[in-house]
């Protein structure tokens, strides 16, 4: 990856600014050594394993958008489930003209981009609790809209065409990787973005946006951003759900649900860091399969763990971790380096 | 020569409580002009309205020759206005560096090594060169007031408003911030400065206000209107006017009350 550079930037004789205190070579390295370690797993392990891990690939992909809206921008979106169903209707519409839903996906991600648009500025003048009730009637709207159209199965939906003569072990494995593909871009993209011009701006606004208004940041051309990149990364997750599914039926792809679970990952990770939803989606994934037989029990238990992370760990599991360990996973900061003998206080960050 | 800042006839109100009631005033590029007023007068308010943070019921606030009434606080900020906040709003989460980068990328408009720079040059005016890399939520009060200072130089202003930075100085800080301030100025850089702490005020402004009520009190030479009758009865009360015969701006006892504890 070229971002995994410690580029340095000299001021003058006494300044060098350096994008992390920590080598963001090894960032990059170990990112790559767990993508391909992954991308080995449909060789080695069997193919109930790769299903539960495509499931944490969307959980992965939503936890990391919403975190960038809710975390960052200060957009507490309750209808991302708009996008997610639109993305595996995208990928449904393309498959019945003939596409293959693999080659569909990435389109309709980018389709639903263009489409965040119009539903931005439906919603843009909003703020908190008015702005979460509007993206759930947005999310609400969208379903009824499509469930219009008999052609795509009105209100049951439609199996997901163009898997005929294919072998079910290479989609199941293709399945997984689309997957995989889709989690490391969103992850890649929300690291690149935090990472420029745009991450630092968000980054003032998640701190305080008054300040970052009369600081001169242009808060709402920043909040249009994020809305469209996440509307990108939850159609592109819904599509990789259509597509293990190999079906698409409205209430399962416009479910609340899946904001619920996105919100729970970001929130009982660290809302506002990157590797929070990462450790929270972890978490949810081992709750949710060694819970998941005994039904009501595994809500009330998810319940008790975010109230519990609520109440004693405000900044999420990785913000515990953060406060021991000074770590970043995935350093975005600037590292101000003067003359030859002010080295790196490490106790000073965080 | 045209002024730099001009409000006219710039009127707000909440509800029943004036904050600014009809006020015109001009500033000229490179001015620096004093603000003082009892609690509640409404001096935080205007900055408001000239920052952009609060809109006008009526009335026209117009900077370098445009209107910006309906501009909001980014673009006022591009434009050359630089605000520091009474009660600090640091960028917690980010170091002091970071917070200035912001100001300096954002505001100033400038890119990558440009913005660095200027983010150096703004640490090394306001003392804080040791401490770019410490987190901002790290600070204390008057370090965090320095950090809005620096942040509010960093956007490269042309105005710079200055709310209350000197509260809770000792004598040598309030010198040291004096000297800051007469260097900006010196750059054709205007200051309007918000102070309860008069003698700072009066080391380095060459015109004074009075605000009140929403309303100017006094306007001018800065001994001239602290001397007004009406000035005294406003800022300290009636019965301290003939504590104040002798004339020693230090027994203002605002300035007194308005010190934190350190």
């Amino acid at each position: 990856m070229s971002l995994a550079t410690d580029t340095s930037v000299p001021i003058s004789a006494d300044f060098h600014v350096t994008r992390s205190r920590q080598n963001v070579a090894w960032t990059g390295l170990g990112a790559l050594v767990v993508v391909v370690v992954l991308a080995l797993f449909p060789y080695i392990v069997y193919s109930g394993t790769t299903a539960i891990l495509v499931q944490a690939f969307i959980v992965l992909t939503l936890a990391s958008m919403w975190n960038l809206m809710a975390g960052y921008a200060g957009l507490v979106s309750v209808g991302q489930q708009g996008f997610v169903g639109l993305g595996a209707y995208f990928v449904l519409i393309l498959a019945l003209h003939g596409l293959s839903p693999f080659a569909a996906l990435p389109v309709a991600a980018i389709g639903c981009g263009v489409v965040a648009l119009p539903l931005w500025w439906l919603v843009s003048r909003l703020r908190s609790g008015y702005f979460a009730i509007a993206t759930w009637v947005l999310a609400a709207a969208i379903m009824l809209f499509i469930e219009r159209f008999q052609s795509l199965g009105g209100g049951t939906g439609l199996p997901l065409p163009g898997f005929t003569g294919m072998n079910p072990t290479l989609i199941t494995a293709y399945t997984y990787w689309v997957g995989l593909a889709v989690t490391a871009a969103a992850m890649l993209a929300v690291y690149v973005l935090l990472r420029g011009r745009l991450g630092l701006v968000l980054t003032a606004v998640r701190d305080d946006e008054v300040a970052a208004r009369s600081s001169g940041a242009r808060v709402g051309l920043a909040r249009l951003i994020v809305f469209v990149v996440a509307g990108i990364g939850c159609a592109a997750a819904g599509g990789v759900l259509a597509i293990s599914q190999l079906q698409v039926q409205p209430t399962a792809v416009f479910s609340v649900q899946w904001t619920a679970e996105m919100a729970f990952a970001t929130i009982i990770g660290g809302l506002g860091t990157i590797e929070g939803p990462i450790i929270g989606t972890a978490v949810y994934m081992v709750l949710q399969q060694t819970l998941a037989s005994y039904n009501a029990w595994y809500l009330i238990i998810l319940g008790l763990v975010a109230i519990v992370v609520a109440l004693f760990a405000r900044r999420g599991l990785w913000g515990l971790v953060d406060e021991r360990l000074h770590l970043r996973l995935f350093p975005v900061g600037y590292w101000l380096r003067t003359g030859a003998g002010n080295g790196r206080p490490r106790s000073l960050r965080n | 020569m045209t002024s730099l800042l001009e409000l006219e006839h710039v009127t707000k109100r909440f509800g029943r409580v004036v904050i600014a009631e009809d006020l015109s005033f001009a500033v000229g590029a490179g001015d620096v002009v004093g603000i003082v007023g009892p609690n509640g007068a409404g001096k935080t308010s205007l900055f408001g309205l000239i920052s952009g943070d609060l809109a006008p019921d009526a009335g026209q606030v117009r900077f370098a020759g445009r209107n910006v009434t309906r501009l909001d606080p980014a673009d006022r900020c591009r434009l050359g206005v630089g605000r520091t906040y009474q009660v600090p709003r640091p960028f917690a989460d980010m170091t002091v560096f970071e917070n200035l980068l912001v100001a300096a990328q954002q505001g100033a408009g400038l890119r990558r090594r440009a913005s660095y720079a200027a983010a150096v040059a703004a640490l090394e005016r306001t003392g804080m060169s040791s401490q770019g890399n410490v987190p901002a939520e790290r600070l204390g009060l008057l370090q965090r007031k320095r950090l809005e200072l620096a942040r509010a130089l960093a956007t490269q202003p042309t105005l710079l408003l200055l709310d209350e930075v000197a509260g809770g100085l000792t004598d040598p800080e309030v010198a040291q911030l004096v000297e800051i301030v007469r260097g900006v100025n010196a750059d054709g850089i205007a200051v309007i400065w918000i102070e309860h702490v008069v003698r700072a005020l009066t080391a380095v402004v060459s015109r004074l206000i009075c605000l009140a009520g929403g309303t100017f009190v006094g306007d001018g030479e800065p001994t001239a209107v602290l001397a007004e009758p009406a000035v005294r009865e406003v800022f300290l009360g009636t019965d301290v006017t003939a504590a104040l015969a002798g004339g020693t701006l230090e027994t203002t006892s605002a300035a007194d009350a308005e010190r934190e504890p350190s």
